[in-house]
């Protein structure tokens, strides 16, 4: 029997229709069919000026608008070669890290909600709110930011950000407890997630899998330690892996888990970053004009998603002649057919609940 | 069939703390209720020392508003725009005779001459994508997002739907007469020859 889910439909996370064939209710094949919110992206940044890419970078990766921000300004500024001043490095970590947070939390709590548990998703939203304030507080934007500019960031952050932000993680951290004991050590969630749709490291890597997907099969990979860029080398901070606690390496929890234990390892590097926050200015290194020289460049970087990476190709104009995006969630979403063949419709949500695709990414 | 029972007593354990957690949560309700009732209470706008200096921008993104007096139409919001959203037309004005209700001689606030008279300026909302990047480039800072530190002037207004799209396009230019237009294409012919 063949069975569409989607494109309208809450659990496939935005706009995505997969081709289900399954044999009574085991599936046996799946076809993602993306491009429903193809909107253009890599086409479109050629025709705008470098600076008017950051606002379309936004809305690729819209749950981590900072990360994508992060990765096309890193680009830039490798291929610009712009030495960006101190304080610029740290607010950048600052927000990268809370986006981070923020994007964990909605992708935990939208698996509860796909396995069949409500609360957790309120309660995690809520606490994703007061990320969202302070990011308003910050730059004027809940969702979309535009905040991270070529050789600086759009705005300084408020005097009293460093008492705000301090005041939520010490608020935040103890939730985490709390998170845990309704939803992660939950018999019903651990059977529903356990030795499901499990990834294994050779398959993972072979489909280009990478972030938190990746290091849910026990692969120690991450940009921010194995390659860093910006200042990521001064922070201590541990890379969690999954072990398979409760059932085989690489299964759903695992990744679940894996994002659990990195939103305290984000916190932790927020608090180092707040603690040696250097004063100064955040525009003097801003360019008048950006007009990079001939050549191309490929940077990557870690997004809440894997390995987000930008190429960009200049011929010495405005505009840019190429952009490429590397999407972390496009090639978390081509295992899906490999991994889920053999498993139930119903836990074939799980699968790509846990894989935590954003549609805007894949789709560009 | 220990492991049964093991099973069962994990998932009423695990039951049980998770219902603790809500029936704590549901105790404490007042304390804890984080729920806005939306139209009749709103979140405080975030307030911060907002000004023209570069250092403390405008950090509120809502409503743009341009106001025409100041403009010199130099283009540059509509060249910063991603969506070209905004669309300007000038027309080269003859210094002297100015007509009271356009008034396109004369100086902005900001103390610059004006030499253009801003036939057309219209921001279309529907397309604003709220990225605060034409704002920047302004010379005589006139083109804003209403609240922060124009609130006196215009209050924060992020409530603007309308029923028809086309209300959504903002028209800011004032309205010349078919007459006044003549005349002001005609110096122009003018000054050219």
């Amino acid at each position: 029997m063949v069975l569409n889910i989607g494109p309208q439909h809450p659990s496939t996370h935005g706009v995505l229709r997969l081709e289900v064939t399954t044999d009574g209710e085991i599936v046996s094949k799946i076809t993602p069919h993306l491009g429903y919110l193809h909107r253009c992206f890599e086409k479109h940044a050629e025709n705008v000026t470098y600076e008017q890419v950051i606002p379309f970078t936004d809305r690729c990766d819209y749950l981590a608008s900072m990360n994508s921000n992060f990765g096309y300004v890193v680009a830039m500024e490798d291929l610009m070669e712009i030495e960006v001043s101190e304080r610029v490095q740290y607010i950048r970590v600052i927000m990268a890290e809370l986006n981070r947070i923020a994007s964990h939390l909605l992708a935990l709590g939208v698996y509860g909600l796909d396995i069949g548990a409500f609360t957790p998703f309120l309660y995690m939203l809520r606490d994703r709110e007061r990320i969202l304030d302070m990011f308003e507080y910050t730059c004027g934007a809940r969702l979309l930011y535009n905040y991270m500019w070529i050789g600086g960031v759009s705005h300084d952050l408020p005097k009293d950000f460093e008492k705000i932000c301090i005041e939520f993680l010490d608020y935040f951290e103890p939730q985490i407890d709390e998170y845990n004991n309704l939803l992660t050590y939950n018999k019903i969630f651990i059977e529903r997630t356990a030795d499901v749709g499990i990834i294994p490291a050779d398959i993972a890597i072979s489909y280009g899998v990478s972030g938190p997907n990746l290091r849910g099969s026990g692969v120690s990979w991450d940009v921010r330690k194995d390659e860093p860029y910006s200042i990521y080398d001064r922070f201590e901070f541990d890379i969690p892996t999954g072990t398979g606690e409760f059932g085989t390496l690489g299964d759903c929890f695992d990744r679940y888990w894996v994002r659990m234990l990195e939103i305290s390892q984000s916190a932790k590097i927020i608090r180092q970053a707040l603690k040696d926050l250097p004063g100064g200015d955040v525009f003097e290194t801003m360019p008048k004009k950006i007009r990079p020289p001939k050549g191309s460049i490929y940077r990557r970087t870690e997004s809440p998603r894997g390995d987000l990476g930008y190429y960009i190709m200049s011929d010495g104009t405005p505009s840019p002649t190429r952009v490429k995006m590397r999407s972390p969630a496009f090639t978390a979403l081509s295992c899906l057919d490999e991994v889920s063949s053999g498993w139930m419709i119903s836990d074939v949500l799980a699968i790509l609940g846990s894989l935590d695709i954003v549609l805007g990414e894949i789709d560009r | 069939m220990s492991r049964y029972f093991t099973n069962i007593y994990d998932t009423v354990n695990t039951l049980w703390t998770g219902m603790r957690i809500t029936f704590r949560h549901m105790m404490n309700i007042r304390r804890d209720n984080v729920t806005l009732q939306y139209p009749e209470e709103r979140w405080p706008r975030p307030e911060r020392n907002i000004g023209f200096n570069h250092e403390d921008y405008n950090v509120i993104r809502s409503r743009l508003h341009v106001d025409i007096d100041d403009c010199i139409g130099c283009y540059r919001c509509e060249r910063a725009c991603p969506v070209d959203c905004i669309k300007i037309d000038t027309i080269k004005s003859d210094r002297g005779e100015d007509i009271p209700t356009v008034k396109h001689t004369g100086v902005t606030s900001n103390g610059t001459k004006k030499g253009f008279v801003v036939s057309r300026f219209t921001i279309d909302m529907s397309e604003c994508c709220y990225c605060n990047l034409c704002t920047y480039p302004c010379p005589e800072e006139c083109i804003f997002m209403v609240g922060g530190p124009n609130s006196s002037k215009h209050p924060i207004d992020y409530e603007f739907s309308e029923v028809d799209r086309k209300d959504l396009i903002y028209e800011f230019a004032k309205k010349l007469t078919p007459k006044q237009r003549e005349n002001l294409t005609k110096t122009d012919e003018k000054a050219e020859a």
